[in-house]
């Protein structure tokens, strides 16, 4: 009997929730946690030694403010759309900066080679 | 005349929204080619699989999803957002393989400059070998081999002063020639034995020959020899090399001569 006293409001309430979200569906929820997905990738590509120098990083900058403006004009698929774009072009850039890094020590390496081998030949 | 001005901004209208639409289909389907061409590149691709697996099944998951809603009307928004996902991740996963191989090259470029580093070590310590043989045939053609003593450097009247038990400056060049053929062969040991003409007292000659050894023995401790490896030895005027009638043959007595020990330490025994 308990039960059946219960029962009314909770799938008056489930059918609240579900309206609710089919709701939120049809106007994209405000994307919070891309948002912090573009921030996150950014600070890290920025950590490695990314700069506004490279074509890649300005652009995931660029799309991260105007997704930040979106965001607070109430634009949710915009800012999505955006953050996410933010987010790989961020992840690109980190990448080109590590690869180009280690290039470098690659040369490096292989001058180091070079002079190792030029001291032994000139040994007679 | 307005009608018609009316229609004809409609028909303009019209054909420029059409316009529109059909560029904005077209920039889709060119950017849908774009990671299409690009994700073929990278999946077939051993080294890409193999670095960066995830990036490579996003890059088709959004491709694939970029595909399927191009079929649709009206989502040309989201088909280039797809589009253009998938072909950043190709480009990632294209990048991150990029690094591998320079990574894996580090290594091995690491190992082959520790092999030639080895290399060059070894050579250096034949070279500073062979140098130590230069050295012990010069030291060779200075010394004499003695029957009872073995080899024997003798160090002439010129390096000291008459009377005198301080070396000159003419003795250094010997005296660091010395020096390097002993730390070239460490173990063998020196006696430096001091000797005088007849001139003076016997128990006079005996120190200054005494002292004599010990100067050259303190150089060669001062440049480095062990102590224990010198031992000294004055023996006066006993033991001439020339009579001491003559002026030559004296001058001759004056000297130090340098004993030296096998190349297992052993010293020939005290005259």
């Amino acid at each position: 009997m308990a039960r059946n006293v219960t029962r009314g409001p909770v799938r008056a309430l489930s059918l609240a929730l579900v309206l609710g979200v089919m709701a939120g569906c049809a106007t994209d929820p405000a994307p919070h946690e891309q948002m912090r997905l573009a921030e996150q990738a950014l600070e890290q590509a920025k950590s490695v030694g990314a700069t506004d120098q490279q074509e890649t990083l300005a652009l995931a900058e660029e799309k991260l403010t105007r997704a930040r403006t979106d965001l607070a004009a109430g634009q949710n698929r915009e800012a999505r759309m955006r953050a996410e774009q933010a987010e790989l072009d961020a992840r690109l850039a980190e990448a080109q900066v590590l690869t180009q890094k280690r290039d470098e020590q690659v040369q490096a390496l292989q001058a180091r080679i070079q002079r190792l081998r030029q001291q032994l030949e000139a040994r007679p | 005349m307005t009608r018609v001005s009316n229609h004809w901004a409609v028909a303009i209208l019209l054909a420029s929204i059409g316009g529109l639409h059909g560029c904005a289909s077209q920039r889709s389907e060119v950017a849908l080619e774009q990671a299409s061409a690009t994700f073929q590149q990278i999946k077939d691709d051993a080294d890409v699989l193999r670095s960066a697996p995830r990036d490579v099944i996003r890059a088709g998951e959004s491709l694939g999803r970029a595909e399927r809603l191009a079929t649709y009307v009206g989502s040309g928004s989201d088909v280039r957002q797809y589009a253009y996902l998938s072909q950043r991740y190709s480009e990632i996963a294209r990048e991150h393989t990029r690094l591998a191989l320079s990574e894996e090259q580090l290594v091995k470029l690491d190992l082959k400059r520790q092999r030639l580093q080895l290399a060059l070590r070894e050579a250096k310590l034949a070279s500073v070998q062979q140098q130590g043989k230069w050295l012990e045939a010069e030291i060779a053609a200075l010394a004499s081999e003695d029957s009872d003593r073995g080899l024997v450097l003798t160090l002439g009247d010129v390096l000291f002063d008459t009377g005198r038990a301080e070396l000159k400056n003419s003795a250094s060049r010997t005296v660091l020639k010395l020096v390097q053929f002993l730390q070239l062969n460490p173990r063998r040991v020196i006696r430096i034995e001091g000797y005088t003409d007849s001139t003076g007292s016997t128990e006079d000659n005996l120190q200054l020959s005494r002292d004599r050894a010990q100067s050259v023995a303190d150089m060669l401790i001062d440049l480095g020899v062990e102590e224990k490896r010198v031992q000294v030895m004055g023996y006066g005027d006993q033991y001439p090399v020339e009579a001491n009638a003559s002026e030559r043959g004296r001058a001759k007595n004056r000297r130090v001569e340098v004993v030296f020990s096998d190349d297992k330490g052993r010293l020939a025994p005290l005259r």
